[in-house]
């Protein structure tokens, strides 16, 4: 686990603090994507 | 600390992409785009696009990143993320759009091999997702990430949920009628059976609980999620989690190297490979792996393989709550209590609840008519999109009408007969009687190609959702190059010993049960 002390925020796999934090946000930007897609095409 | 790096590196990428982008568009690029294909060469439009918009963008970012200022913050520490995202972007736009056309044409260049009918890189799975994941590999365990991108390296994992999430546009409700059920049927066999298997081996081989407990999660569930999510229920330690996590990517990398020669070899379907995908690989990155790299030009694969692989996901809060009891009843000595419902609310994947937010979005008809299968639809009006010109000539119907009368089932009979009346498919029913017709080889080669002529006259592609399958693909070609930046060798000896072995049986166990399972009951085809 020595890539963790690269970063003091987030972890090896991730720069959000939380696997919970990291999927909101890929929710949020799925939702942005598909309403770009729902009003260009 | 200060996570912006002052390096060049962005403003080259930048550049590099706006060269790119520049030879294409100005025809320089022509005569290697016609070496690696020609007209059959399918990335020009992207090849015209991408690049420019990444390019332009890449350069102003790195261009502020080298010459600005930076002080410690919240922007500092996402925007420091761009570099390592376009780093991971630009590795896999020169694979998808280069490298993995070029080893494509070596390939052919080869011939098929033996009596396979196939070619060596179309065997081996050697597509754009393949090239890009050991491209990855070489990347981290070579000549190691460098530091400016190591901060965005880190955003792979949100290409990967942000394009399962999307997933769920393209499916609608009529298409999980008719895979939800086998899923569920086989997801529950396999994932109980698995976990089942490893507490049994763990206890035989005497491995701590919390160690096969969380490998039991992480091998019948959906490998690293999971592991995460059961690691609290069994108070693993983070060794223990490590240890898990190694030998599911140890596995899952074979598993998605070895499934579509196997897939390939075995001349399998979409829906087939997709359920064993789905079914028989531990992580979700590795289940999309595999299939792209089955199917690398469509998505149809993707798809199944995601239902089923979204099936195991939903099981996981079953799962966890099974890991608490288990666990509770064999540790004398627990000492801290696990709230089981906090740990579910807690852990459980939100981009899970997003896919089927997506999915009931798109079953509601908003981005393509509400029948839609895989994004394709049936018309046959002007104004669902069927084209008058495609109605079936004379000459076509005479070629029909001479052969109706081998046809010895009524419905498919009746829907030949529709079609010669009307020169074109008058139903839903009607299509999927001529296609189940064409499948069982009654007709002449040119009788069923009329038919699949007609089927095709009648089946569109929303424009909305041919959109979301991009989307998908670059989010996953995304996730994927960066997934192999993280393979990192450490974490690969990490699977050596007893967990190695418990998971090899039982990922073994579970692959070649599921292949037999899925090759017996699974026949239905795209």
């Amino acid at each position: 686990m020595s890539e963790e002390k690269k970063f003091d925020r987030g972890s090896a796999l991730s720069i959000f603090g939380s696997d919970r934090k990291e999927d909101f946000v890929a929710l949020i930007l799925a939702l942005v994507i598909a309403f770009g897609v729902f009003v260009s095409y | 600390m200060v996570y912006t790096k002052k390096s060049p590196a962005l403003l080259v990428i930048g550049i590099i992409m706006l060269a790119i982008w520049f030879m294409a568009d100005s025809g320089a690029l022509s005569g290697y785009i016609e070496h690696l294909g020609g007209k059959k060469y399918k990335y020009l439009a992207e090849l015209t696009t991408l690049p420019l918009y990444f390019g332009v963008l890449s350069v102003l970012i790195g261009g502020w990143q080298l010459f600005g200022t930076h002080s410690e913050g919240q922007w500092d520490y996402f925007s420091s993320a761009i570099a390592g995202a376009m780093f991971i972007l630009i590795i896999a736009m020169m694979v998808r759009w280069f490298v993995a056309p070029e080893v494509a044409v070596v390939s052919k260049m080869m011939g098929k091999v033996g009596d396979t009918g196939k070619y060596i890189h179309k065997l081996l799975g050697l597509n754009y997702v393949v090239i890009g994941i050991v491209v990855g590999i070489v990347t981290v365990n070579v000549f190691r990430v460098p530091e400016w991108a190591e901060n965005g390296v880190r955003l792979s994992r949100l290409g990967l949920k942000t394009g399962v999430i999307l997933l769920g546009t393209l499916y609608s409700a009529a298409e999980l009628k008719n895979l939800g059920g086998l899923s569920i049927i086989m997801i529950g066999f396999f994932v109980l059976g698995s976990v089942g298997i490893v507490l049994w081996m763990g206890a035989r081989m005497k491995i701590p609980n919390s160690m096969g407990g969380v490998l039991s999660a992480g091998m019948g569930v959906c490998g690293v999620s999971a592991t995460v999510a059961a690691a609290p229920v069994v108070q693993a330690k983070s060794v223990e989690i490590a240890y898990t996590i190694g030998t599911i990517l140890l596995w899952g990398v074979g598993c998605m190297f070895i499934f579509p020669v196997v897939g390939n070899l075995l001349g399998m379907n979409y829906v087939q490979f997709g359920a064993w995908a789905g079914t028989g690989i531990l992580n979700s990155a590795q289940v999309a792996g595999a299939a792209l790299a089955f199917q690398p030009d469509g998505i149809e694969t993707l798809k199944v393989a995601e239902i089923f692989n979204i099936t195991r996901v939903l099981v996981l809060p079953i799962i966890v709550i099974w890991l608490a009891v288990w666990y509770v009843k064999r540790e004398e000595s627990v000492t801290e209590t696990v709230n089981v419902g906090r740990v579910i609310f807690e852990k459980f994947p939100v981009f899970v609840i997003g896919f089927i937010l997506l999915f009931a979005l798109s079953s509601t008809g908003i981005f393509a008519p509400a029948n839609h299968y895989k994004g394709k639809y049936f018309g046959n009006t002007a104004e669902s999109g069927f084209k008058e010109s495609k109605l079936l000539k004379a000459d076509k119907i005479a070629v029909l009408s001479a052969e109706i009368n081998k046809i010895q089932r009524q419905d498919r009979k009746t829907a030949v007969q529709n079609l010669i009346d009307n020169g074109k498919v008058m139903s839903i029913e009607d299509d999927d009687a001529l296609r189940g017709l064409v499948n069982a080889k009654v007709l002449s080669k040119d009788a069923n190609k009329i038919l699949k002529g007609a089927h095709k006259a009648v089946r569109h592609t929303a424009k909305k959702i041919k959109a979301f399958r991009n989307w998908i693909t670059w989010l996953f070609a995304f996730g994927l190059v960066g997934l192999g930046m993280q393979i990192t060798m450490s974490a690969m000896k990490q699977a050596g010993g007893q967990p190695a072995i418990i998971g090899a049986v039982v990922g073994t166990l579970k692959a070649v049960l599921s292949l037999v399972v899925v090759m017996m009951f699974v026949s239905g085809s795209i």
